[in-house]
């Protein structure tokens, strides 16, 4: 008789109470380690770095952009807009799926299924369901114009140079 | 000396216990003990073999499976997912590789093949009445198997790293953006950044050469192994009916087969003890003991011949399809500037034809109510009958939703795929 088979007439043995309760914590145990590992393996596919374009870039100097001028950085996927003294960085991402808008006279024009955008990025026509971002647009310490596509500001917010 | 000459015929025996059948119980040894056999049954029914019920369709998405995995293995040998030398590739394989076009072109006419024929064999078994009881689970493992096919097409749809390949991952990414609460995140943690690049590529990938082709083995080997044990391939009542009733056909659902070794048309020498082998417990309307007198066949050769014929006819198809058209391949990705119309792959188009009406309704909400409901129709549809036949009349509703449903899925994807151009206007194709 080995520890692996108690006698029978060993009360741990039979008692059903105990039984129960040992299986039922086992059984959590497992479903919980379960869990944990496949939420483990989920924290591990959501990257920590991304290795693409930074969100965060300089774009030149306030004078490349003179007042008045709508350029489009398409390696960016940005369009800066210069107003007089303001500046904005507009998304030129179509909301709808992702293609890159062009500038058209009247704002914004999707090639890929004819979202249409104002100037200000506000939906004028199309499938796209939402206006187009405006991404924070600072003077870094060097004196260029810094974007970061992480941040998002209001429609019709300006960086005043 | 004789154990020299008798050695290849030892070794031969050693891996092949049986010869050549020449008996029934050589057919009923050889497809029970061959590895490869063994997943058929010794006997099937007659009504399993008629070419216009089931045309084949799921044997030949397997079969085109198992030529994407020997093309696709190949090709690996030449690709590296890089966003700088993935394309470069793909030119070496049209120019200098051997055969590498070929390869190409099998692998990429068999993938669409595959979508194409999935879906087409769902819609058999479901105008067949096929996925009642007990076959619901089956059905369910197949929708998986649908979806999973999809998923790998799409991930192969990157690889090439082309102007098509890039906007139509944009695009179909996009879509899966739409889902709510999780949809951005599923993006993310499917490009691995926030918009196509390096990483996307490489996830792509993984998924699409190990990841999914695993998933999708298992659950075909799952699928196989369900339809044995649902009690084979689904077919009308009177298919079981014998020609002599010898057991009380009320009898319970479940019965146990007995393979008595020694038979009646066995020309080998009679044994002096029967002996009897528990098989399994199969359902079945009756117990079989010896030779009864039934509906089927043996599987060797009336099945094998049946398959090697349905594999024959899907290589060649390929082959001369592999021969005659090249698989596309565009310019080299510029992230800067999308083709205009940017399409995704034509099994999407339907889908994307819908998401220019309204992205979310289009994109997730009614291909998510479709999957939803053909995951949940074995268990909405439980009157019994019309089982094993093509459009019967009892299931008259049923079917006629589902082919209004198909019809409209098709009719969106020719729209998408024909009549869309430039902003996705409609356009003429003549």
């Amino acid at each position: 008789m080995t520890a692996i088979h108690p006698k029978k007439d060993s009360p741990s043995a039979t008692d059903p109470s105990r039984r129960s309760l040992i299986t039922w914590i086992s059984s959590f145990a497992l479903a919980a380690s379960g869990l944990i590992a496949a939420a483990a393996n989920f924290i591990f596919i959501k990257p920590r770095v991304t290795y693409g374009a930074p969100a965060r870039f300089a774009i030149g100097k306030p004078d490349d952009f003179p007042p008045g001028t709508r350029i489009s950085l398409d390696t960016h996927r940005i369009c800066v807009v210069r107003d007089g003294n303001k500046l904005a960085a507009i998304s030129t991402t179509c909301t709808h799926l992702g293609c890159i808008v062009g500038v058209a006279d009247t704002g914004f024009a999707c090639p890929c299924h004819g979202s249409r955008y104002d100037q200000d990025g506000n939906v004028t026509g199309g499938p796209a369901p939402k206006a187009l971002a405006w991404y924070q647009l600072t003077l870094a310490p060097n004196g260029e114009l810094e974007v970061d596509k992480n941040v998002e500001v209001k429609a019709g917010t300006y960086y005043t140079v | 000396m004789k154990t020299l000459l008798e050695f290849p015929r030892t070794v031969w025996t050693s891996v092949f216990r049986h010869p050549l059948p020449g008996s029934d119980l050589g057919r009923s040894q050889t497809s029970f003990t061959n590895f490869f056999l063994h997943i058929h049954p010794v006997k099937v029914n007659k009504h399993t073999l008629k070419p216009w019920y089931t045309m084949g369709l799921g044997l030949m998405s397997f079969f085109l499976f198992v030529i994407l995995v020997f093309t696709g293995v190949l090709l690996m040998f030449y690709y590296v997912p890089s966003t700088t030398q993935a394309y470069d590739r793909m030119l070496d394989l049209r120019g200098t590789v051997a055969y590498g076009t070929f390869l190409r072109n099998m692998h990429r006419w068999s993938a669409h093949g595959m979508v194409a024929l999935v879906a087409l064999h769902m819609a058999r078994v479901f105008l067949t009445g096929s996925y009642k009881k007990p076959r619901e689970f089956n059905w369910i493992v197949g929708v998986v198997l649908f979806l999973v096919t999809m998923f790998l097409s799409f991930t192969g749809y990157l690889l090439p790293w082309d102007q098509l390949a890039y906007w139509a991952i944009t695009v179909g990414t996009s879509i899966a953006g739409y889902a709510p609460v999780i949809g951005k995140d599923i993006k993310f943690l499917l490009l691995g950044d926030n918009t196509v690049g390096q990483e996307a590529l490489l996830r792509f990938y993984v998924l699409h050469v190990v990841v999914l082709p695993a998933v999708l083995t298992l659950l075909i080997a799952i699928h196989f192994w369900r339809i044995r044990k649902d009690g084979g391939l689904s077919r009308p009542p009177e298919a079981d009916e014998l020609p002599v009733q010898l057991a009380a056909s009320t009898g319970p659902t479940m019965a146990i087969t007995v393979n008595a070794t020694p038979m009646q048309l066995d020309p080998a020498p009679k044994r002096e003890k029967r002996q009897f082998g528990l098989m399994g417990i199969v359902r079945g309307p009756f117990t079989k003991t010896g030779n009864i007198p039934d509906n089927s066949v043996y599987s060797w050769p009336n099945l094998l011949t049946a398959e090697l014929f349905v594999f024959v006819l899907t290589v060649a198809i390929i082959l001369v399809l592999a021969l005659l058209f090249n698989a596309p391949l565009e310019e080299p990705v510029n992230i800067a500037h999308p083709p205009n119309p940017a399409k995704a792959p034509w099994y999407f188009l339907g889908l994307q034809e819908l998401v220019s009406y309204s992205a979310f309704w289009g994109g997730v909400g009614i291909p998510g109510i479709e999957v939803a409901i053909l995951f949940l129709v074995p268990f909405l549809e439980r009157k019994p009958g019309g089982v094993g036949r093509w459009f019967a009349k009892e299931r008259m509703l049923p079917n006629t939703l589902f082919m209004t449903f198909a019809i409209l899925n098709v009719i969106f994807i020719i729209v998408g795929t024909v009549f869309r151009g430039p902003n996705w206007e409609l356009v003429s194709p003549w």
